[in-house]
């Protein structure tokens, strides 16, 4: 049910450190906000659009992951159009969209467990502050994704239930068992990771 | 934090994800559908408090960031992060925290259904609604570039369907407070 949306393949980016990936879209999302000149603007739009398609992802898969944010830009863009001027539209419009399609980029050539590493090595610093540890977070990472098909097939069953009393399924009615239902598992799960010494506590 | 509470920040998170599955409702009085997935983080705040709340939603949008598609819709990976609404999305963590915050002074168990039901909702109100929107309209403006208060201002397309998550989020805290009380022993 939760695949990661990584694509398999050897490109240039694919190869590159993570954390590389991460230090560049950074860098990138700063310059693109400092630019306002159409002369750089479009063929930087270019050049994501044919890094984002380096990855080998396929025109159709490229345009169904980002066509929900690409149209809040251009919702965003005809905004400029209308009420400032098309070029003022056409700056927004190729900043933006090439800032959303190198982080497509990125995301399409990093696996999660890899993207996961980089996380922990970046929080670990801040165990010495006692904020958050580490270990923590990769666990309630895996709870995560280890609890999600569960809990909607707990929605379907709740729903199941409503339709065999002849009850309409409304929000309301669903919503609490299922937060009480998954919420009282907590003490057995919490009990479960502590009899496996997996914080040594 | 116990193990108890990390289990709880995953499993309310799950949850969050699981919403973002629901198909969205549409409304004939409301333009734009409703997704469940917002009503989640005035939830986390009304059911877990502040620091759990906030917690949860954070790892949430942790999973989006390293790439799966958890936020309605099947969205997630960094582009969500690059658009000009992710705003919204920062603003859910601190509205959690907020929405907790009030919820876990306000709501008390010996007091009378009505006074736990106006407290929920004037943290799903202005945690959940207006907290959110803190963060989500002047970033929206920032990246709009010169139209700013033009796109702002269309954002207000969601508040009706706001107002209602606040309401389902009052009946649910409260119906969750009775059932299973987590709010007090706050983390």
């Amino acid at each position: 049910m939760l695949n990661g949306l990584d694509i398999e393949g050897n490109s240039p980016l694919h190869r590159m450190p993570v954390r590389g990936k991460l230090i560049v879209l950074f860098a990138a999302a700063i310059l693109l906000f400092l630019l306002s000149d159409l002369r750089l603007l479009v063929p930087a739009l270019g050049l994501s659009v044919a890094l984002y398609l380096s990855t080998g992802i396929g025109v159709a898969e490229a345009a169904r992951r980002t066509r929900f944010v690409l149209f809040t830009v251009l919702l965003v863009a005809a905004a400029n159009t209308v009420f400032q001027s098309p070029h003022e539209g056409a700056v927004v419009f190729c900043r933006l969209s090439t800032l959303v399609l190198l982080a497509a980029a990125v995301t399409a050539t990093t696996g999660i467990s890899a993207f996961m590493d980089e996380i922990t090595r970046l929080i670990t610093p801040l165990e010495r502050f006692g904020f958050v540890r580490a270990a923590d977070v990769s666990l309630a990472v895996g709870l995560v994704i280890r609890f999600v098909p569960e809990i909607f097939a707990r929605y379907g069953e709740i729903s199941a239930a409503h339709k065999a009393r002849g009850l309409p399924v409304r929000p309301l009615t669903t919503l609490v068992p299922l937060i009480i239902l998954t919420l009282k598992d907590a003490d057995t799960i919490a009990m479960a990771i502590d009899a496996r010494g997996f914080r040594r506590q | 934090m116990k193990t108890r509470d990390i289990v709880l920040i995953a499993l309310f998170a799950a949850i969050i994800v699981v919403l973002g599955l629901l198909p969205p409702i549409t409304l004939g009085f409301i333009p734009v559908p409703i997704t469940a997935q917002s009503l989640g983080v005035m939830l986390a705040g009304c059911i877990l408090g502040a620091r759990r709340g906030a917690a949860a939603v954070l790892l949430v949008l942790l999973l989006v960031a390293i790439g799966l598609p958890v936020l309605s819709g099947g969205r997630g990976g960094l582009a969500v992060f690059a658009g000009p609404t992710a705003g919204y999305l920062v603003g859910w963590v601190f509205g959690a925290f907020v929405c907790g915050l009030i919820a876990e002074r306000l709501v008390r168990e010996e007091q009378p259904e009505l006074s736990q039901l106006l407290s929920f909702l004037a943290a799903a109100v202005i945690g959940g609604i207006g907290v959110v929107y803190l963060f989500g309209m002047p970033w929206l403006a920032y990246m709009s570039g010169k139209a700013f208060f033009e796109t702002a201002a269309a954002s207000l397309v969601f508040l009706p369907g706001d107002l209602i998550k606040a309401f389902v989020a009052m009946l649910a805290g409260r119906a969750v407070l009775a059932g299973y009380p987590l709010l007090p022993q706050r983390a």
